[in-house]
Parts: structure tokens; sequence; C-alpha cells
């Protein structure tokens, strides 16, 4: 099969992207995610399946939505519908029906050929500073053959590629994802496999295994942590991190990405609880307290902002 | 000629030393000031020089004022120069606004070009010599307006109705019956630079200038000359203009002399050895400059000080003064100075410093309602930075590190800044500008396509050496100093026309036929039809306008001295020809002929985008109810304006819009430039955009199909987008606005954008930002500037304004405080949309 006719389920495409990369940068978000962290900023890149969204602001509760649904999945509340996650059948009649676009879908299929249509738009720009496409998500070692595919694509038209994994995903479809991956942003949380199952569901054998993988291959690296306080933040932990990059990943830097609230609306719109609710950002102290460690270890660290 | 410059040293001076900051301070505190003595001189020799050459009652009007205006040097200046003789007084001349400054008088309520506050303080001795003033130029202005007159003659009174009110179809000068006018008429709400401070004039001394003039008028009686030959009517023309020229030449020395004599009076009082020291340092300066060449960097800004002020004054006190590529004047003198260890960088940032302070507390009075000046808020005292010359060197050098740091660090809304960026610009001065931008905050400096500055003058078949010379002139204009004559424009409110073409031809707002029939808009079946009507209005307009522009400027030459001499001193070619830069004297005088505006065509590829999606590709209403919808400003439309709103935006790199823009852009090029100017023998000059115009063009039409309200502004600058509606990011923006070569046809072609400092707060991310920039330049953007603050920080400063007096904003073509803007302007900035990445 001709690989850029490959389908992928996105939910977002972002341009000017500078958070994901050197330069100025596209990034595409896929859907799906193999773990489940509490503190994900990005809710609606969990499931692979289609979502519906609705954003509380717009809606002017014209009621338009409820009559139209032909599932009786949606009624009028207080402070807005109300979607009866069982009932929708994500047909999209109201989706199509709301000009305040209140309701949406999160979540796309799309094919390589398309999304790297997007992508080429601002090779301009990835030009004057070695910018390029980041593949993010979700987690793009769950949708391998189109990551691959739209990276292929940016190897032949000279676009710089960066793969942002949480490392959770077959050798093989880390290994496609490496045949055209230019550098990788790769995420640690936890050392301990225990608390890290307790965080993501998931414990951090494999993702520790592949990083080996990635290490091996020589591919530009940049470790990334989230910095969730009380939850990974400890000296100890921090430590055993510095100390496994160390050994795995030597001259990879660590960029630390302090924890933030700016998702628990999406938690909202999708009709999800945000757990943490309370957590409050991580101190100064503490966040110079982790930089001092990490560099303690000749590592290079950097806070993102 | 890259110089090397030490980046850390320039970050570490501290512009504002104590002495500045006590200056600023108190400039801040102080009480607007009405001044009236300028205008009062001015009216004594006006009556005094009564049947003379009017080039000749000109130059003595502004020596009478030079020579007998008080003078005042503040304690601590290190800059001797003030307008006025108040800390903030603000000047004016009657003879150009009676009426206005009369009603002024009669409410006590002053108005001021750079706020929207009123000034209320004068004396009551001022104020009845003011309102005396008012009326003796009332009773001596003529009774009918030959502009007008002329417009009655040629078209008929209807063209009023095209005319008549700020925002209708064109904008001109001189046509509103309700515009104040006086003998010498006002049209300071129209056109960009004017005088200028003069390099060459600096550079030789103005004893060079004089010099020349007396040549030229030996050489007039013994050789064949430009004036002989256009016969003996330009003879005389010539003689008196030389020899206002010298007159003004000598009334400059002699006023820089008065400042002298100051400096030396407070000297001698002075105790204080390390002040004696700096008022003698000032007293030699103004002795010297500007009769002769500057010795030092100081001389030379304290020179380019004078020179501001004494243009402002001669150009019938209008205060658009553009200072100029003041990086490439200066570095010679600082080099010079540098090497011979005179002089560092703390010292030259010090003097900048004084300098901004100096051109920032000149103030005016100002006639035009707000919402339709060109641009509230501003003098627009612009200076340019760097660019490549002739034989391929940019030109970057220190001064051009400095003056951004002193503008960053002063903050003060004006002098606005201008960098002009070629691939050559070394990435640390980018990084440096950028930089300095986000610590301005407002938007400062605004950043101009170096390449196709120059290119632009190459195609009018201007030679390299002086296309490169150009700067930044007017709220989005550019010329090439004291070569060029930029005078006044012509505005096409296109969406005006488009809205006419929605009702054939019929205007709703006058319930007057203005325009063609070009057909029941409700009977269109396709979007070529839409666009048809709308071209073929627009192809019945441009010849009218072309004949309105043409009347307009040569009624404004026979009128003759309305304008003054605008300097004609400082132009050597005006000196040869006998002619003043506004009569086309200057080494090209195209500038100040040939130019249309265009307003608006954002907002029709955005209607006509709406109009296709909705109408005629998903058919979900009729083109009647498109048009009723628009009529009624959506009354019992809400679901189809939400439905306009949501369609394809500009701004957005989406093809679907972005091809109607392509395709509009490329078309009404072709008709407004279908005809020649006869003057010039050229095509005209397209410009888009002005700073705030958008906000009285909109007050004249009803609601479009994009979705915006009746009376709501128009988009703002010429490629900006809809505010709020470009979500996909900046790239995306800048796209829209590069897919063509339009800003080679279209000057004043500007993109605002808003940043919020958080996407800026490392070297890193501001590298990102140089990304931008050059990528514009490369895709042939002109011009383009980032205001940066955050959403919580304008949200405040409306709840709160008492505690945002510093809040500056890029508006279009300068920055302006927040709180001074008028309403409608300060809730579209906060709706432009904040390029924030979630």
């Amino acid at each position: 099969m001709d690989y850029t006719k490959i389908e992928g389920t996105i939910f977002n495409i972002q341009r000017y992207s500078i958070d994901d990369g050197p330069g100025v940068r596209t990034t595409v978000f896929v859907k799906g995610c193999p773990l489940k962290c509490k503190w994900c900023s990005n809710p609606e890149s969990q499931s692979m399946e289609k979502q519906l969204r609705y954003r509380f602001t717009s809606c002017k509760k014209c009621g338009t939505c409820v009559k139209v649904c032909p599932n009786g999945a949606i009624t009028m509340g207080e402070d807005g519908v109300i979607i009866d996650r069982e009932k929708c059948q994500l047909c999209g009649t109201c989706v199509k029906k709301c000009l305040l676009e209140a309701l949406t879908f999160a979540g796309e299929k799309i094919t390589v050929e398309k999304a790297f249509k997007t992508v080429r738009r601002d090779k301009d720009y990835y030009d004057q500073g070695g910018g390029g496409c980041t593949c993010s998500g979700g987690e793009i070692l769950m949708q391998p053959d189109f990551v691959a595919g739209i990276f292929r694509m940016c190897r032949e038209n000279g676009i710089h590629t960066n793969a942002d994994t949480c490392g959770l995903g077959s050798r093989e479809a880390l290994e496609k994802i490496m045949k055209y991956a230019d550098m990788f942003y790769y995420d640690l949380k936890h050392m301990d496999p225990v608390e890290h199952e307790k965080g993501t569901g998931v414990d951090n054998k494999v993702i520790l295994e592949n990083l080996k993988v990635v290490a091996e291959s020589g591919i530009p690296t940049v470790i990334r942590v989230p910095v969730i306080p009380g939850y990974n933040d400890s000296d100890e932990n921090i430590t055993a991190l510095a100390k496994t990059v160390k050994e795995i990943i030597p001259h990879a830097p660590i960029n630390l990405l302090p924890y933030h609230k700016y998702g628990a609306s999406k938690y909202k719109m999708l009709g999800k609880e945000y757990e943490l609710e309370e957590l409050e950002p991580l101190s100064q102290e503490r966040e110079n307290r982790i930089v001092e460690i990490i560099k303690s270890f000749g590592i290079e660290c950097k806070v993102s902002k | 000629m890259s110089n090397i410059v030490n980046a850390e040293e320039i970050r570490s001076v501290k512009v504002l030393t104590p002495r500045l900051e006590k200056l600023k301070a108190e400039w801040e505190a102080a009480e607007p000031q009405v001044y009236v003595d300028d205008t009062l001189l001015f009216t004594e020799s006006w009556k005094e020089t009564e049947g003379l050459p009017v080039d000749i009652r000109w130059a003595r009007a502004l020596e009478k004022r030079l020579l007998e205006c008080p003078i005042l040097i503040r304690e601590g200046e290190i800059l001797a120069g003030s307008l006025t003789k108040f800390i903030r007084g603000n000047g004016t001349l009657c003879a150009m606004k009676p009426h206005e400054i009369l009603k002024m008088c009669e409410t006590g309520k002053f108005a001021r070009k750079t706020s929207d506050t009123e000034s209320t303080n004068i004396t009551p001795e001022d104020l009845e010599a003011l309102k005396q003033d008012a009326l003796y130029w009332i009773d001596h202005m003529p009774k009918v307006s030959t502009v007008n007159k002329a417009y009655e003659e040629e078209m008929g009174t209807e063209v009023f109705d095209l005319l008549f009110d700020h925002g209708m179809v064109f904008e001109g000068r001189g046509v509103r019956e309700k515009m104040d006018r006086g003998l010498f008429q006002n049209y300071s709400a129209y056109g960009g630079g004017v005088a200028q401070v003069s390099q060459k004039c600096i550079d030789n001394g103005l004893n060079y200038v004089i010099d020349l003039c007396k040549k030229e008028r030996e050489r007039m009686f013994n050789e064949v000359d430009v004036a002989n030959s256009h016969g003996s009517a330009q003879f005389l023309r010539k003689y008196w203009l030389l020899k206002a020229c010298i007159i003004s030449c000598e009334a400059f020395i002699a006023y820089a002399k008065r400042h002298a004599d100051e400096a030396r009076r407070q000297a001698a009082e002075c105790t204080d050895e390390a002040r004696k020291a700096e008022l003698i340092r000032m007293a030699e300066a103004c002795e010297r400059c500007p009769a002769e060449p500057p010795r030092s960097f100081y001389e030379a800004v304290q020179c380019v000080r004078m020179y501001h002020l004494v243009c402002w004054k001669e150009s019938s006190d209008r205060p658009e003064v553009p200072i100029g590529r003041i990086d490439q004047l200066l570095y010679p003198y600082y080099k010079k100075d540098k090497e011979e260890g005179k002089i560092n960088a703390q010292d030259a940032a010090e003097l900048l410093g004084a300098l901004w302070l100096k051109i920032r507390e000149c103030e005016n009075l100002v006639t035009i309602p707000r919402e339709q000046r060109a641009a509230p808020g501003s003098l627009l005292p612009n200076i340019t930075l760097c660019g490549v010359n002739e034989k391929g060197e940019e030109l970057t050098n220190e001064i051009s590190w400095l003056v951004l740091e002193a503008m960053a660090q002063i903050k003060l809304s004006e002098p606005a800044v201008y960098v002009r960026v070629s691939d050559k610009m070394p990435d640390e001065f980018l990084r440096h500008a950028l930089d300095c931008n986000v610590r301005f905050g407002g938007g400062n400096p605004a950043f101009l396509n170096d390449a196709l500055g120059t290119q632009r003058y190459l195609d009018r078949g201007v030679p390299l050496e002086d296309a490169c010379d150009w700067n930044a002139s007017g709220c989005l204009g550019y010329h090439l100093g004291c070569m060029e004559h930029l005078g006044g424009g012509h505005n096409i409110n296109q969406t005006k026309v488009f809205e006419l073409a929605l009702n054939d031809g019929f205007d709703r707002r006058t319930g007057k036929q203005l325009g063609l029939h070009t057909g029941d808009a409700s009977k269109f079946t396709c979007i070529e039809d839409v666009l048809d009507a709308y071209y073929k209005q627009l192809d019945y307009f441009v010849p009218i306008l072309h004949k309105i522009k043409m009347l307009g400027l040569a009624t404004e030459i026979t009128d003759g001295p309305m304008s003054g001499l605008r300097c004609a001193m400082q132009y050597e070619d005006c000196i040869r020809e006998g002619l003043t830069p506004k009569e086309g004297g200057a080494r090209y005088p195209e500038g100040w002929t040939s130019w249309f505006g265009s307003r608006g065509l954002v907002d029709i590829a955005d209607s006509v985008a709406a109009i296709k999606k909705i109408v005629f590709d998903k058919e979900q209403v009729t083109m009647a109810e498109m048009l009723d919808a628009c009529e009624k400003n959506w009354e019992g439309y809400e679901a189809l304006h939400q439905a306009c709103l949501n369609a394809p935006k500009y701004g957005n790199d989406d093809e679907y819009v972005d091809e109607i823009y392509d395709g509009l852009c490329k078309k009404v090029v072709e008709i407004m430039q279908s005809r020649i100017d006869p003057i010039t023998g050229k095509k005209p000059m397209l410009f888009i955009g002005a700073a705030a115009g958008h906000i009285s063009i909109g007050k004249a039409i009803g609601a479009l199909p994009n979705g915006r309200n009746a009376g709501d502004p128009t988009n703002d600058a010429a490629c900006s987008a809809m505010p709020g509606m470009d979500v996909n990011g900046p790239t995306c923006t800048m796209n829209s606005a590069t897919n063509d070569d339009y800003a080679r046809e279209y000057c004043g072609y500007a993109l605002n954008m808003k940043f919020s400092k958080s996407l800026l707060n490392n070297d890193e991310k501001l590298d990102k930002l140089g990304d931008l920039v050059r990528t514009f330049v490369k895709r042939n953007g002109w011009h383009v500037q980032f205001n940066i603050h955050s959403a919580e920080e304008l949200q405040a400063a409306l709840e709160h304004p008492e505690n945002y007096k510093n809040l500056l904003v890029r508006v279009g073509g300068y920055s302006a405080y927040f709180i001074d803007l008028p309403p409608e302007l300060q809730a579209e900035i906060v709706n432009r949309t904040m390029h924030e990445v979630m």
C-alpha cells in the first residue's frame, strides 16, 4: 500500500508550536494513549475513538441539540446541556446543527498525505531556524505507520522531524518511527515501577527498555519529565531518574515540565472528572532543588515555561 | 560594514540616569498647558508682511517666532530646545484652524493630539489673546473653498455625497464643509511625512545651504537655468524662494544662538561646576550648530533636536516630522568620539534618552474629532534604523543597538522606531530588537522589508544610490528623506464600494443612488455575479477619485502658501528648481501626487467567502436573506450571523478564502492603476491602511456578510485578519498575508500581530519570533509589528485605567498609551487574537 494513503486519528495540528523542539514547528497530535496519567493536560488524546466535546462557554442554551439528537442523549441542565455518554452514538447530528460550535468532535481520521500537506505549509519558517515537524500525542507508538509515514514525507522534503513519545509501545513500532525521526522527545515519569503504575496505570519496564533502543540508535534525544508535586518530585525519585538517564543515555539533556492546570477545563468538556483539582503547582524552591540535583550528575537541565 | 558590537555593554547601559528620571517624572506630572506665544507672533508677522511675496511672508513668520519666542532650558537638561515655554505646552497656529480654536476658547477645553484628555490650563490673558487671534483669522479667511469650488465646477454637487462625510466612498483633502478651514487649510489628517530632519544639512551646516542659495541666485542672472526656462513668472518665484530659504536658515542659526545665550546666562549663575560645564558644552554646541558641521556626537544629537523643532514650527504647525535614519546620521560622530576616547556607550545612551524626552514632550492642539484622525495618540516623529546601502553593505551599527536600548528603557510612546530587516542583518541584532520590543511592551520597533522598500523605488526608476536611502514616515508610509516629498493622499473606502455593489449602487445611509446600477443583488446566482458588481462599481469610482485627486492637488498648489515652505531649504533640489517640495521641487516629486489608498480588502474577501459558502455552496440561506440580514444588522438573523462569523476567514492559511483575497487584490490593483497619473506619467502608487482610519470608515457602512456589525470598525492595518478570527497561529496569519506579491504594489501593507509575554520569555523563543520576522520578509511581506502583553493586563487596564497609565500598545504605524485611545480602538486591540499556544 502507498504509505501516503495510510490513515491515522489525530485531534489537532498545531502551527507555530514553539515548545515542541527546535525552531518554528508544526505538531501533529495523534489520538490514543496507553498511559492514563492523572495529570494529563490533553485528556482528549487518551482515547483513540472520536469524542463529543462540549464547550460550556460557547453555548447559548438554544436547545437545538436537545431536539435533534436521535438517541435522546442530550438534556438541558442548569449550566448548559448534559450529555448521556452511554446513549450517545457519536452520530454527529448535534455537531452539524450547532451554529455556535459549542458541540464539536475531538478526533478526525486523516491520511499521511493530508497531514503532511498542512505540515508543509510552514516550510519557509522551518528553514529559517532549524524548525520542522513534531509528532506528539496521545502516543505516537500507537500509530507507528501513520507517524512514520508523515516523517518519511518530511524527510523526502527536507523537513526536520521530532518524535515525542512516552516510550510505551512495541519495539517494532519504535523502530518504524526511528527510521525517519531526526530527534526524540522521550518522557520519563517515575523510576519506581509500582509508583509508575499508580500514576499512569502501567509500570515502566518497557519504557526503560525502549529508551535503551533509542540510545543505541544515536538519534539526538531530550528527556522530558512532567514534574507533579507530591508524585514524582521527591529528591529520591529525581536522583534515581538522573542516575538512570546518565547510565542509559548519557548525553541527553533533561527538560522539566512543571505541572500546570491548563488541561482542567478540557476534562469538563469531555464529561470527565479531573482528579487533581486540589493540587497546587510546583514551588520555585522545589524546582530549583530538582534542577540542582540533575545538574549534579553533569546533565544539562532546562525548565519549560 | 558590519560593526562589532558588544551586546553585553549595550544591555548594561542605564538610559534613565537620575537626571533623566527626574526630567521624565516632571514631564509626566506636569499639567498640559495651552501655549499661545507662537500663534500670536505668527499673526503679528503676517500683518507686518502684508503685500510681500508669500514665500517671504512664511519665512518672516518663522523668523519672528524663532527670534521672539520664549527660550526654556530646564534644570538638569543636557539638550536644549523646547517647543514651548511650559514643561508640557500645547502649541497651535490659529491661522490653520480658527473656528475650532475659537470653539475651544469658548468651551475652555483644548483637545490634544496625543491624548483624549483635554487640556484646560490657560491663563485668562492668554485665553483672551487666543480668542482674538482666532477671530482675526476667521475674519481674514477666504469665504470659499477653492478646492470645493473646483469639485463642484467639474463634477457637480453630487461629488460631495461621495466625499462629504469621513468614510464615505472617498476620503481626501479639503472636502469636508464641516471641517475647519483657515487661510492655510489644515489638512493634517492626511498625508504622511512632511519636512524631515536632513542628514545632509546637518553634516554640511546651514552656512553651506545659505551659500548654495546665494550662488544659485547669482546663477539665475547669468546662466540658462531651470527657473529661466520656465518663463518670467517662475524666475521671480525662484528669486523669492531663495531669499526665503536664506531668511529661514539665518533665523534657525539665530534661534540656536538664543539657546546658547540662555545656556551661558545659566552657566554664569551656576555654582555647581559639573552643571556649569554641561551648560557651556550646550552653549558651544548651539553657537556652532546648525550653522557649521557638528564636531562631536553631542553636537550632532543637539543638532537633531533643533532640526526636529524647527521643522515642526516651520511646517505650519504640522508635527509629523520624521527623524529619519538616525543611526546612519549619528554613527560617524560617535565612532570618531569613541576612537578618541571622548565617549562611551553609557554617555551616548543617556544623550539618546535625553533626545527621546525632548521629542516626546512636544504636543499640539488638535481640531479633528479623535476617531477621525489618521493616527490618534501620535505625532509620528519616526526613526528608522539599519538597511542595506547601494554597495550591498548592511548598515547596522552600535547606534542602531543603542537607539533600541534607549527606546526599551525610557518607555515613551514616541518616537516610533522602524527597523529595516534584510537577510544580511545580524541575528544578534534582530534578537536585540525583539528583546527591546518585549521590554518596551508596546509594539516598538516595527519591522520593514529592506529589500522591498528599495525595490519599490527601483520599480519607479529611481537609481539604486537614492532608492536605498528610504525611511519611514507618516503613520504607515515611507519616503526618500529630503529627496522626495510625500504629501497627502486620497483613499477609497472599498467596503463602501462593496456595500453599494450589494445594493445596486444605492446608499442606505444617505438614501441616495451613489453608485452605478449593477443589478439587484438578491437575484445574483453565483459568487462571480457579486464580484462583477463590485468591480464594476470600483471601475466607475476610480475615474472620479482620479479627478478629485488632480483637482485637489492643483488647487493646493495654486493656494500656494497654504503649506508653507515645507523646509525647502533642506531640499537641495528645491533650491535648484526654485519650487517648494509641495510644488514638485523635490528630486522625486511623484510621491506627493500619485498615491491612492484603499481600505477594507480583507473585509471584502471574508464577506465574499461567507456569501460563497453559505448562499452558493451550502445553500443554507438565499441571497435575499443574506442582504436582509445585513440591512437589519442581524436582527432576527442571529443564527445566520453566527454562521457568517464561522465562515472561512482570512488569516488562517485557509485556501478557500485566501484564493478569494488573492484574486481580489490582483483585480483591484488592475482597476486602480488603469489610469496613468498625468502629472508623473506613471501608474499611481497604491497604498493600503493608515493607522486608525478603519474606525471612521466603519461608521459609514452597515453590517457586512463577514459577520461584522453595522458601524463597527473594519479590519485594522492592511493585511491583519478580522479581530479574533485568526485562530491558527501566527504562521497562518503571515501566510494569508504573503501568498502573493501584494506588498510590491501596495505600500503601507502592514500586519499587526499580538503576542503574549509568555510566548517570549527566553532567548530561544525570541529567536523563533525572529524566524517569523525573517520568513515574513523572505515571503515579501512589507511591515510587521508585534504587540506584546497579556490578556489580563489589557482587561485590567480597561477596568482600572488609573493603574495602567504606562501601558503601551501598537496601534498601526505607531505605539500609543492604551488608556489614551478611543474606546472602539481599545476594544479592538483586546479582541485582536492573542497568539498564545495552548
